[in-house]
């Protein structure tokens, strides 16, 4: 019987001894954050070819780890997607760096965002321009993005819960545009609420993964282009002789 | 003291482990992928492995009791049924998470776990009933097989009457019944039977009822997030469960809607309802008032194009869903709409529940609804039409997600391009539109097969008869009988310029044409075209990143991008970028196959240890012969049921259909093979050559006329067919059945402490075999893998003369 019961702990211990270190994060202190973000911005962000100095600051300031999950605070400043529940996530590092690099701000603008998300994106925004409006259809998130974003101090930043199909029409028209979770269509509306000259960006893939962005940009003609912009180098097609 | 009804106990036992598979792959394919659904059974399945491994170490110690040990894993394979369920719904796994989450990886472990118990206590419930019936063990494998193929039936027949979740429920009952059977004659029959009713009412209140907890990633969980969503109607079937939500928000477009498309704000899109298939793909029903003009915006997207080159034509729209494209026919003034859809409850739901909604469309005097699928209803009704649809099947994140990878399509490979060429009137056009996925390939392999499929249907010039367009997510295809005329070239472009569509190709195309509203950094469809209309077009495929080669129906995989020769360039160029760049379905399979594989080894190997403890020194066991026997049979079994699988499914029209009468017909009559084979008193050996010999002719025969037969019965009804396909397979099934109990009878009488270890190796076999045989399908095609299942019956057999050779040396 002895015998049985020591092999029960053990087996119990193998199982709940990873488990345990597997769900609970490391405590992170202040201190590791700041250093975790200068390196993500260093070795991941600036070393991957995004160079524009107010995008990298802006990265430099936003506190990524308050934008996630407690549970995944660890991977806070990995370069990888995380989720955030609801079937969202929180792009990429690099991706949001590079999105907001190709949008050309120059610190004056005014962007409309759709898919609040957990309000990083929006923060980001918020460091270079002075004034941010977002749309997040999932009450909760936007609820959350809402306090957030207000507690981290980003007064810039309006969020709003609602259908962002017809984008915001009181404030348009917009120098730029992002939308997230691009469907089977990008919405007409949003075109029309883009400023002659203007730019909307679009991160097309699966749930985790940004494949590429489709950068919309208005010519003063009122005519569109779009461009499909690779964050990733891109691998030639064809290969060999 | 054997029980009295162990014939019935076994043929419920096992046709609730089937049954239990059966329900388990569509639960998670509801909740999860349909492809992840398939790695975690497979990998689950090994639990039937582990059952025999477990009794091959627990040999000595459970010689006598094995009557008692059956009545115990008979009474935990009933709780387990419902208990492993609902806790696999009760486990956080996200098989979106797993590359960011380690714990994901846990979860996953668990639920391969869990899920194996049903698998492990049903095996070893068979074993025990070989252990009691020695000297039968080929009835007993009868009774197994016919209660498996029984089991596969009844489960595929409840799929229609009850919601999947509720279905391991209703095999508990099955494996109570077989439970309470074997308490009739047990030591304490009424004490157990108590004990019995006890604990399933216990596990019932502990568990209730567990509904399927699908994935947060899943299109349907999205749309149940709408603050307004409401589900208006749901309907099950073995195709899948399809779900209709209601939701402003809910806008599916076929595509990118051009800038150039005005309307007023309300008035851009109809009110839609969604109709959602397994929790995602999804298709849209369109509020319509019956207004011609409505809605406007279907003139606005790539699929329009072809309404602008004929005029009033006589349309067939294969895959018609919840009717966009009939609409837009109907806007564009079709004079004949044939609108076919291969799910049985789409038109029915719609008549029932939409109707005001839709505006009758389907009792619109110009649109005739067929169910049927596509292929088939077109091979059989030898009508002509002056186009023929093939518009978005899939939803646009899943295609981008590469989910579909190993999905057969009979629908766009070489033959049927073929098919649906031949069918047009003589200015008539196909149409097909694709998703754009970047890289690029759907579209570029799209391209490929008409291009390859039309000089088979006598157009010998496809650069003069097609043209092709794209927005920025989506690329219409079209192909017309007759050269397109100059008028309808100018046509395109117009078309194409008032949109500001891109010309990727047309008859006379100049390189500055191309590429320029949305712009690539090459123009890379263009540049693929023209490669592939010139005579480097085999050269052009093999530099090309990505498998585009079209689709045949020896390979039926068009889905299939994933090429081996550039997963080194994917990984140099991209560093750890290459992630979503891979097709996931193709790498999913792989990994089920090394984790089998994996699995199997340590199973297989585990058990020598035991067997060469309690082999006493002048008794060898010929461990080599028994493991390839029984090995290569598994693999054979399995490579032939899934190589039928796939040529029914092309003929029968539906893979459930196709699934459900070849298990059901494979198990029952093999197991009508493995009773005749138990009651054989000639020699054994004579009995296992010719079968093998029959076994291989028939298949070879099958491959040859099965085509012919199916050409000349295309036309004929569902039962027929259903009956002509059982009967088909009657006899190689039958064949089929014989070597394994010939074999097993022999190792349970010469050397019966390895009978557990070879029914275990069958196990492995079969989980290993079913992917495999899916992997060689998508390289090298069906006909290998039905001469590897023969090549594996003629070893097979040559190891049997093996192990008669050890055991008379032994004597």
């Amino acid at each position: 019987m002895g015998k049985n019961k020591i092999i029960l702990a053990v087996g119990l211990a193998l199982i709940l001894v990873p488990g345990f270190f597997l769900c609970s994060p490391p405590t992170v202190t202040g201190r590791e954050d700041n250093r975790s973000r200068v390196e993500m911005v260093n070795d991941t962000i600036r070393a991957r070819g995004v160079l524009n100095p107010q995008v990298l600051d802006a990265m430099y300031k936003v506190p990524r780890h308050e934008f996630v999950d407690y549970s995944m605070r660890p991977f806070a400043y990995a370069d990888r997607p995380l989720p955030i529940g609801h079937g969202q996530t929180i792009s990429q590092p690099y991706i949001v760096a590079y999105m907001t690099e190709v949008l050309e701000l120059k610190g004056d603008e005014k962007v409309l965002e759709i898919g609040t998300g957990s309000g990083y994106q929006a923060a980001v925004l918020a460091e270079i321009v002075p004034e941010v409006y977002t749309i997040e259809i999932v009450e909760p998130l936007g609820r959350t993005a809402r306090e957030r974003l207000a507690r981290l101090g980003y007064g810039n930043v309006e969020v709003q819960i609602g259908d962002g199909y017809f984008g915001w029409e009181e404030h348009a028209p917009f120098d730029a545009i992002i939308v997230t979770a691009a469907a089977s269509h990008i919405p007409p509306p949003l075109i029309d609420q883009l400023k002659p000259g203007g730019r909307m960006i679009i991160p097309v893939g699966p749930v985790f993964y940004v494949q590429y962005l489709m950068l919309v940009e208005k010519n003063k003609d009122g005519s569109v282009t779009q461009r499909k912009t690779m964050p990733v180098r891109f691998v030639p097609l064809t290969g060999g002789p | 003291m054997k029980p009295r009804h162990l014939d019935s106990a076994v043929f419920l036992i096992s046709g609730t482990g089937i049954a239990y598979q059966v329900i388990l792959m569509r639960i998670f394919s509801i909740a999860q992928w349909h492809h992840f659904a398939y790695m975690m059974i497979s990998i689950a399945m090994l639990g039937f492995a582990a059952g025999g491994i477990v009794l091959t170490l627990l040999y000595r110690w459970s010689a006598g009791k094995e009557a008692s040990l059956l009545r115990k894993f008979s009474f935990i394979l009933t709780l387990s049924l419902v208990l492993c369920y609902a806790v696999s719904q009760a486990l956080p796994f996200e098989t979106y998470q797993l590359a960011t989450q380690p714990i994901q990886l846990l979860y996953l472990s668990l639920l391969y776990l869990i899920l194996a118990l049903p698998f492990f206590f049903t095996s070893c419930c068979i074993l025990l009933a070989f252990y009691l019936e020695r000297g039968h063990v080929g009835r007993i494998y009868a009774v197994n097989m016919i209660g498996s193929g029984a089991g596969a039936l009844v489960v595929v027949l409840l799929m229609f009457l009850v919601q999947p979740a509720a279905i391991p429920y209703c095999l508990t009952f099955m494996a109570a019944l077989a439970t309470l059977l074997l308490f009739i004659d047990g030591p304490y029959p009424g004490i157990q039977t108590l004990f019995l009713l006890t604990a399933l009412f216990c596990v019932g209140i502990v568990v209730g009822f567990q509904p399927i907890r699908i994935s947060e990633y899943k299109g349907l969980a999205y749309a149940l997030r709408m603050p307004d969503a409401k589900i208006r109607a749901e309907a099950q079937s073995p195709l899948s469960v399809l779900t209709a939500v209601e939701s402003a928000m809910i806008r599916e477009t076929p595509g990118q809607i051009s800038h150039r498309f005005k309307a007023k704000k309300d008035a851009i899109l109809p009110d839609q309802i969604g109709l959602f298939f397994d929790a995602d793909s999804v298709s849209v029903i369109n509020r319509w008032e019956q207004n011609p003009q409505e809605p406007a915006y279907l003139d606005y997207v790539t699929t329009a194009l072809p309404y602008h080159l004929l005029d009033k034509p006589d349309t067939l729209i294969i895959g018609a869903g919840g009717g966009t494209d009939v609409l837009s026919a109907l806007l564009h003034g079709a004079e004949k709409v044939t609108a076919v859809e291969v799910d049985p409850r789409v038109f029915p739901i719609m008549k029932r529940h939409f109707q005001v909604f839709s505006g009758r469309l389907w009792d619109h005097p110009s649109v005739e609804p067929i169910q049927a699928e596509g292929r088939a209803f077109l091979q059989s009704s030898r009508r002509a039409y002056d186009l023929i649809q093939i518009p978005l099947l899939d939803a646009f994140n899943a295609s981008s997600a590469g989910v579909y990878a190993l999905n057969e399509s009979y629908l766009y490979t070489k033959e049927a391009i073929q098919l649906y060429l031949q069918r047009l009137t003589p200015g008539g056009i196909l149409a097909v539109t694709r998703w754009l996925k970047t890289p690029p390939r759907d579209a570029i392999k799209m391209a490929a097969t008409l291009i390859e499929a039309a000089p088979d249907a006598g157009i010998e010039n496809p650069a003069a008869h097609m043209a092709m367009i794209r927005s920025w997510n989506t690329a219409t295809l079209i192909a017309s009988r007759s050269p397109l005329s100059p008028l309808q070239v100018e046509k395109i472009r117009r078309f194409a310029a008032e949109r500001e569509f891109d010309l990727v190709y047309l008859p006379g195309i100049r390189p500055d044409e191309v590429n320029r509203y949305t712009i690539l950094e090459q123009p890379v469809y263009y540049e693929a075209v023209t490669a592939m209309l010139s005579d480097k077009r085999k050269d052009y495929y093999r530099r090309y990143l990505y498998y585009i080669e079209p689709a045949t129906d020896d390979r039926p995989y068009f889905f299939r991008f994933f090429k081996w020769g550039s997963i080194n360039r994917l990984i140099q160029g991209m560093g750890s970028e290459w992630i979503p760049f891979v097709e996931w379905g193709y790498i999913t399979l792989l990994a089920t196959l090394i984790q089998a594989m994996a699995a199997s080894c340590v199973l297989i190997v585990l058990p020598l240890v035991a067997l060469a403890r309690s082999a006493l020194s002048h008794k060898k066991y010929p461990t080599i012969p028994i493991l390839m026997f029984f090995f290569a049979l598994g693999l054979a079994y399995i490579f032939l049921e899934i190589a039928f699988m796939q040529k029914y499914m092309l003929f029968l029209a539906y893979p459930i259909y196709a699934i459900a009468v070849v298990l059901t017909s494979f198990l029952l009559f093999s197991g009508f093979g493995s009773y005749f084979a138990d009651r054989f008193r000639g020699k054994r050996e004579a009995l296992i050559v010719r079968s093998v010999i029959l076994i291989a002719v028939l298949s070879l025969a099958y491959m040859v006329s099965l085509p012919v037969l199916f050409q000349a019965a295309s036309g004929w009804g569902d039962a027929a067919k259903i009956l002509m396909c059982l009967i088909l397979l009657a006899p190689i099934a039958f064949c089929m059945g014989i070597p394994f109990p010939t074999g097993f009878q022999k190792v349970t009488s010469d050397f019966e402490a390895c009978a557990p270890w070879a029914w275990g190796i069958n196990g492995c076999a079969s989980v290993v075999g079913a992917s495999l045989a899916t992997l060689i399908a998508v390289h090298a095609g069906f006909r290998i893998v039905v001469l590897s299942a023969c090549l594996l019956y003629f070893l097979a057999a040559a190891c049997y003369f093996r192990m008669i050779r050890s055991s008379v040396s032994r004597l």
